[in-house]
């Protein structure tokens, strides 16, 4: 027997989820333990082992590898407590990082948020300005060097920094990425006063062109490969000494996993660790049913995140924004677009009716938790409109206030607006629904799609409430509920079902028609780079698949669009492919007929994506229900507003266990999950599938 | 040279008309479809957020649009564009977060266009019109070009949408369109009032033949006039959805509530506020090259109730090319009430508009006759129209305790221009304008410092690009862009400092031409509140034939121009130049004033600027009498103490001198 497993840890609970290579799936659900989260892997696996009914080290003996999300960089980021750094850049632009191109001052930021244009500040500084050390050297955009590097003041500067106490030192130059030299000298300078201290160089953290990003994620790996080391050795070990033979992975914001061991080197590349996982799981169970595109809404008590998957693959996005800084980490594009079941409704200064962004969050929580919080949220209006049953959340292991919830609409809302706690409900419940789909809408067309080509998957425990009604809004063909084994712990199970992917990159900007053996010569040596990485995982792949790619644009403008490029040897024609390529991929981005042509082209990036396939991928089981076939009976009626049209009715409510594959059910019902609730509006049905899943479509 | 009206022009002068005169004037033409009283008041909680939650996403796709299918780099970089949706009437329901200043204006075209185009063509469904002349509105200055877009339901105009962005050449005696040379509007760019572009949902090729031909980038303006109509185009498929799903008296209902909404929400905010009377006066040196006078914007705000006056009696007379139109003015007062006093309010200008009236002589700088040259009004007198406004609004929010935390001083208070245009290092020609100088400091509130290179203040989502783009596009090596240490306008909470920059030609065997166009070299622009000091001021200067090469191969990069040799030389606010190889050229654009007595700063705080290099020692000792100890930049509590009590006891003495 051998076993994956994937554990994924959030803010509140730790998932884990296991598979064997018999068919046979299991899943385990504790808390996590902030602040050191090793501890909540460590039980999740220890649960899961129970679950299984095998001791914890006969599991992990037969484990093959481990795939772990964790947020401890991106939390040490947004905490700060990260490593001390200092930073060496080039002479007269120490400022680039603090300057933050002004778009810091917005960067991320909602547009309410922006439009309040006063009330805009950029974040805390990286590092303190005195700790940036500028370096007398120059090179220019064709990497010839204009000012020979100043190895006196250099090393002069060094030591100040590590008198000063600093554990990590971050070197960014000019246009370090087309010539190293000095980046690389700096280094040995560094390693010959002190050899301990933990060196990032731009040219090899992200060689690409613009100095604020660059210079941005290098400081920020500097800051977080310390500690991450630190959280990942003795995790390692200690699988280890319990048993483990295969290798602990770290789950990157790519959706693609990196070796525990390699993990800090390039630290930076997990920060979206956590949040991708949903994703993954998303495309595998796709890649069962037959869906290539898909929307993933995963909707927490605290965050709703947008991902999207397009002709079978993740939708990437070259960098990523973190505390309004921009880092260059090639990322899934995952948005987060507003604050799931904990949105606070409130009224503004005109007395109009208001849903988030504002959160409850997990504590206090919304009013029916009966934590102290007093404000009404999404979560206290379903439960007064009868689509949660206060006695059966999460299985019934958590008893919701009707009574509170009820009081804080009608305080805060209902009565200052003259309506009845109902309609207020009502209201806020339709109000979260458009919301959400105008919001959803925005990220699909911003990413050049329309949303009725696409699937949507809805899940996270507060998502199944609302998908019918925003996916009806989108106009999306079908909502998707995935109720299986999964659902309690579908991010775990993403994880469990990934690769190990690893990108490298170089900028080589150049304007087409570009030299063919240039372009030949920088996609060979990426993919030896990049060969020689997955190497070092030290992890046995089933297959190993080299996918290139070029951000390329038309000159006037400032942004690249990522541009497949077919393998092979690059002649002339196959430059000319790559530039049609170019503009095929931009006319299905923007539009027919939008591209600048006469502008010419422009080749910025070189990347290279390696994918080390591991051995087995879990399949799900077929659905076994508990209850017998034909048609189920509900285990209840009550009264429910599940639209605003249609008003109260008498509301059939299923156990999710008794359905049977096959099983249709009519709207309006409510069906409900030990880990969330399904409501099926009128107007709609919905089918149970071969896993279990619950499929709505509308009428 | 003395300055002659044109008969006959005065008919593109836009003013702001009432719902009644604009009836009257479309008559039967044109079946208009109005919000009914009685739906607006029944208008349910539910149905109004929904909606107006859907009108605002609706204005973020049609932007998302523009951008996507442009191919001009202020538009896709500088977000030099905005988008609008309006009623029947062109009242401004919901407007866009990119270039405020664009949007603002659209109503008069609007109006303009139901006033002057209902009979004659006609305004039919599948209509859009194209408009860049500054005195109807729907821009700043002529390379703003509106497109606007009646929309229909059941036969009847319904709404409006509209995409208006700055379009990098259209004419004129120079390249960009505008030049420090003009000296009216027929050295610029020809000024075109509405004119049916799209006619059955189809590019007009005449017209647009008649629109493009004068252009020296035509392919590239055409591709932005289909940004245009298809921004106008997704905005408009919305709202028929929209209508689909609630009905068109309850969307127009809610139109006409976001309206009163916005309106009553300003007013209640102004009750708030004691009544009064607030003025300031905006400077700009030089209003074309060689001219050496300097002209004044004055605007005096008086507030009764919950009712705005902005009077601009005592502005100068119209000059050279710095002029804007009427439009121009009112872009440049709702660009300082936006920010200023609507942060937290819908941006639905047709309603914020009923609190303002504004009282301005014709022939002025802000309210320039045709044929004026006002070419370069965008960034000239309707930014200074801007700067005076945000000061009065400042000063009149200041008053108020409850509100005074929304409180800022000017911001960075123009923009500072440099083109350059010549060889590159591929050989190829070019022509581009610098855009780091959207970097400026923004203005210091009440309880906080102004934010350091925060941008600017009209445009909410501005960017700058890298050091290493512009060097890999155009012939050039920076040898800094950097903060500068001290331009923040001083005071108890700081004006956010801005940056400078210095670069030599890199690559290029020829002289670059350059055209110099900015203000506030000589005067402040970006003032101080409550005692606080102004900001710095925009400065150019080039050093020829310097020893720049030779300092490079002793292993010398200069941080200062002190440290290279050559011949300094200052350039004027309206200037154009040779940039040689081996010349230096500096620029530093302007910063954020600061807020209230520097002498009541912090001292801990003035200490972490030294530490963080925004404030020099020696301006902390001098500026805000803040005595700091070597290493470690310890405040010395007793020393700093005597030393401001010394500059108090001589403020005293310096007042008495005066005889105050």
């Amino acid at each position: 027997m051998a076993y994956v497993i994937g554990v994924d840890v959030g803010g509140t609970f730790t998932d884990a989820f296991a598979a064997d290579d018999k068919g046979n799936v299991h899943s385990a659900k504790v808390a996590s333990t902030p602040p050191d989260f090793s501890r909540g892997v460590l039980g999740s696996i220890d649960a899961l082992a129970d679950n299984i009914g095998l001791d914890v080290g006969d599991l992990l003996r037969d484990t093959a590898y481990i795939c772990h999300g964790t947020t401890s960089t991106l939390n040490a980021l947004v905490t700060g407590d990260v490593a001390q750094v200092g930073f060496l850049t080039t002479k007269g632009h120490r400022d680039s990082i603090y300057i933050m191109n002004l778009e810091g001052r917005y960067a991320g930021l909602g547009q309410e948020e922006i439009q309040n244009i006063t009330a805009t500040r950029k974040p805390a500084p990286l590092i303190p300005k005195r700790r940036v050390k500028e370096i007398i050297e120059r090179i220019d955009y064709k990497g010839s060097i204009i000012v020979a590097l100043d190895e006196n003041a250099a090393t002069e500067a060094i030591r100040e920094l590590i008198a000063e106490g600093v554990e990590s030192i971050a070197v960014s130059l000019l246009w370090s990425f087309r010539n190293p030299v000095h980046e690389q000298r700096l280094r040995e300078l560094v390693h010959q006063i002190d050899p301990s201290i933990y060196v990032a160089l731009s040219s090899e953290i992200t060689p690409r062109i613009r100095e604020y990003a660059r210079s941005v994620t290098t400081v920020m790996s500097a800051q977080i490969g310390p500690p991450l080391r630190s959280y990942l050795e003795p995790l390692a070990t200690d699988l280890h000494d319990r048993g483990l033979r295969g290798k602990l992975l770290v789950m990157q914001g790519s959706g693609g996993t990196v070796a525990a061991d390699e993990a800090p080197k390039h630290g930076i590349t997990t920060i979206g660790s956590v949040l991708t996982g949903g994703v993954i799981g998303a495309r595998r169970l796709g890649q069962q049913l037959g869906h290539k595109n898909i929307i993933s809404t995963d909707v927490g008590g605290t965050t709703f995140l947008v991902g999207l998957v397009v002709d079978g693959d993740p939708v990437f996005s070259s960098t990523t924004i973190l505390n309004q800084y921009e880092l260059n980490v090639p990322m899934m594009k995952v948005a987060t677009i507003g604050s799931g079941g904990g949105a606070i409704a409130w009224l503004d200064p005109g007395g109009n009716l208001r849903v988030g962004p504002r959160s409850a969050g997990a504590r206090p929580g919304p009013a029916c938790y009966g934590q102290g919080g007093s404000e009404p949220t999404v979560s206290d209006a379903n439960l007064v409109l009868g689509i949660l049953n206060p006695d059966y959340f999460l299985g019934g292991t958590k008893k919701l206030e009707v009574e509170l919830a009820r009081q804080a609409i009608k305080s805060k809302i209902a009565d200052p607006l003259g309506l009845s706690i109902e309609d207020a409900a009502a209201a806020i419940f339709e109000i979260q629904n458009a919301q959400t789909a105008d919001l959803v809408r925005t990220v699909v067309v911003g990413a050049g799609h329309d949303p009725r080509d696409f699937v949507m998957y809805a899940f996270g425990g507060a998502g199944p409430v609302h998908c019918a009604a925003y996916g009806a809004d989108l106009g999306v063909k079908e909502v998707l509920v995935p109720l299986g084994q999964t659902a309690a712990v579908f991010s775990a199970y993403g994880l469990a079902t990934s690769d190990v992917v690893l990108s490298v990159e170089l900028s080589d900007p150049a304007n087409f028609p570009v030299d063919a053996e240039t372009m030949e010569r920088n996609f060979t040596q990426l993919e030896e780079e990049v060969s020689k990485r997955l190497k070092a995982q030290d992890v046995e792949f089933q297959s190993i698949s080299l996918v290139r790619e070029a951000d390329i644009r038309y000159t006037m403008q400032i942004f690249e669009v990522p541009t497949p490029v077919p393998p092979g040897r690059i002649d002339d024609s196959a430059v000319q492919v790559i530039a049609d390529n170019f503009e095929e991929r931009y006319a299905s981005l923007y539009g027919a007929g939008t591209g600048f042509r006469e502008a010419g082209l422009q080749i910025i990036t070189y990347r290279v994506f390696g994918t080390g396939t591991l051995p087995f991928k879990p399949e799900l089981p077929k659905h076994e229900s508990q209850g017998g076939s034909g048609s189920p009976a509900p285990k209840q009626t009550r009264r429910a507003m599940l639209d605003g049209r249609s008003g109260w009715m008498d509301v059939p409510v299923f156990d999710y266990r008794v359905l049977a594959t096959g099983t249709e059910l009519s709207g309006p019902s409510i069906v409900e999950a030990q880990t969330t609730t399904v409501v099926i509006p009128p107007g709609t049905s919905a089918i149970v599938d071969d896993l279990g899943n619950l499929i709505i479509r509308y009428r | 040279m003395p300055f002659i009206p044109v008969p006959g022009s005065e008919v593109f002068s836009s003013r702001i008309r009432s719902r009644e005169q604009i009836q009257n004037s479309v008559g039967d033409s044109v079946s208009l479809h109005h919000a009914k009283p009685d739906d607006v008041e029944q208008l349910d909680a539910l149905s109004y957020e929904v909606i107006r939650h859907r009108l605002w996403a609706i204005t973020d796709l049609m932007g998302q649009a523009l951008k996507r299918m442009s191919g001009s780099l202020v538009v896709t970089d500088c977000n030099d564009f905005d988008v609008a949706i309006a009623d029947e009437f062109g009242d401004i329901v919901q407007v866009g977060p990119y270039n405020t200043e664009l949007a603002a204006s659209v109503d008069l075209a609007i109006k303009w266009i139901l006033e002057n185009r209902a009979d004659n063509p006609g305004i039919y469904e599948g209509d859009m019109f194209l408009c860049n002349d500054p005195w109807v509105g729907g821009g700043l200055h002529q390379n703003d070009v509106a497109v606007l877009a009646p929309f229909f339901h059941d036969g009847k105009l319904f709404a409006w949408t509209a995409a208006v962005a700055h379009q990098a050449d259209l004419g004129g005696v120079s390249p960009g369109s505008w030049t420090p040379r003009a000296e009216d509007v027929f050295w610029e760019s020809l000024p075109t009032p509405p004119v049916k572009i799209v006619e059955n949902s189809r590019i007009r090729r005449d017209v647009e033949d008649v629109y493009l031909r004068r252009s020296r980038v035509p392919k590239m303006v055409a591709l932005d006039l289909r940004a245009k109509v298809g921004a106008n185009t997704v905005g408009q498929e919305r709202i028929r959805e929209l209508i689909g799903k609630y009905g068109a008296d309850v969307v127009k209902a809610a139109m006409a509530k976001q309206l009163d909404d916005a309106e009553s929400r300003l007013r209640a905010k102004l009750e708030k506020i004691e009544d009064g009377t607030w003025s300031a006066t905006c400077y700009q040196e030089q209003s074309m090259k060689d001219d050496r006078n300097v002209h004044k914007i004055v605007c005096t705000l008086t507030k009764a109730g919950s009712d705005l006056l902005f009077d601009f009696t005592g502005t100068g007379p119209q000059s050279g090319m710095i002029n804007t139109t009427f439009s121009g003015m009112y872009g440049g007062i709702l660009a300082g009430v936006l920010p200023g006093l609507c942060g937290d309010i819908p941006w639905a200008t047709g309603g914020l508009r009923r609190c303002i009236s504004i009282k301005s002589e014709e022939g002025t700088l802000n309210n320039a006759t045709f044929p004026a040259a006002v070419g370069k009004g965008s960034v000239a007198s309707a930014w200074a129209t801007m700067n005076a406004v945000t000061e009065c609004i400042s000063k009149m929010v200041d008053t108020s305790i409850e509100l005074k935390r929304e409180v800022q001083s000017v911001c960075c208070g123009t923009w500072q221009l440099c083109v350059m245009a010549g060889l590159d290092q591929r050989q190829q020609p070019f022509a581009t304008m610098l855009t780091d100088s959207m970097g400026g400091g923004f203005g210091a509130g009440v309880d906080h410092d102004g934010v350091d290179t925060g941008g600017l203040l009209l445009i909410p989502m501005g960017k700058m690009p890298d050091v290493e783009m512009n060097e890999f596009v155009l012939p050039m090596l920076y040898l800094w862009r950097r903060e500068e240490t001290d331009s923040g306008g001083p005071g108890r909470f700081r004006g956010g400092v801005t940056a400078s920059l210095c670069f030599v030609p890199h690559d290029t065997p020829v002289p670059m031409m350059q055209v110099i166009s900015g203000a506030g070299k000589t005067v402040s622009q970006n003032v101080g509140l409550a005692g606080g000091y102004p900001g710095s001021s925009q400065v150019d200067i080039a050093v020829r034939s310097s020893n720049i090469e030779e300092l490079f191969s002793k292993g010398i990069i200069p941080s200062s121009l002190e440290e290279v040799d050559g011949d300094l030389q200052i350039l004027a606010c309206e200037d154009e130049a040779l940039l040689s190889p081996g010349d230096l050229h500096y620029m530093s654009w302007q910063s954020g004033g600061g807020y209230g007595d520097p002498l009541l700063r912090d001292p801990k705080s003035v200490a972490y600027d030294v530490a963080e290099l925004r404030v020099s020692p020696e301006s902390a000792r001098n500026i805000y009498g803040v005595v700091l100890q070597e290493p470690g930049f310890e405040v010395d509590a007793d020393a700093t103490e005597q030393l401001r009590s010394e500059m108090r006891q001589i403020r005293r003495s310096r007042a008495q001198k005066a005889g105050v």
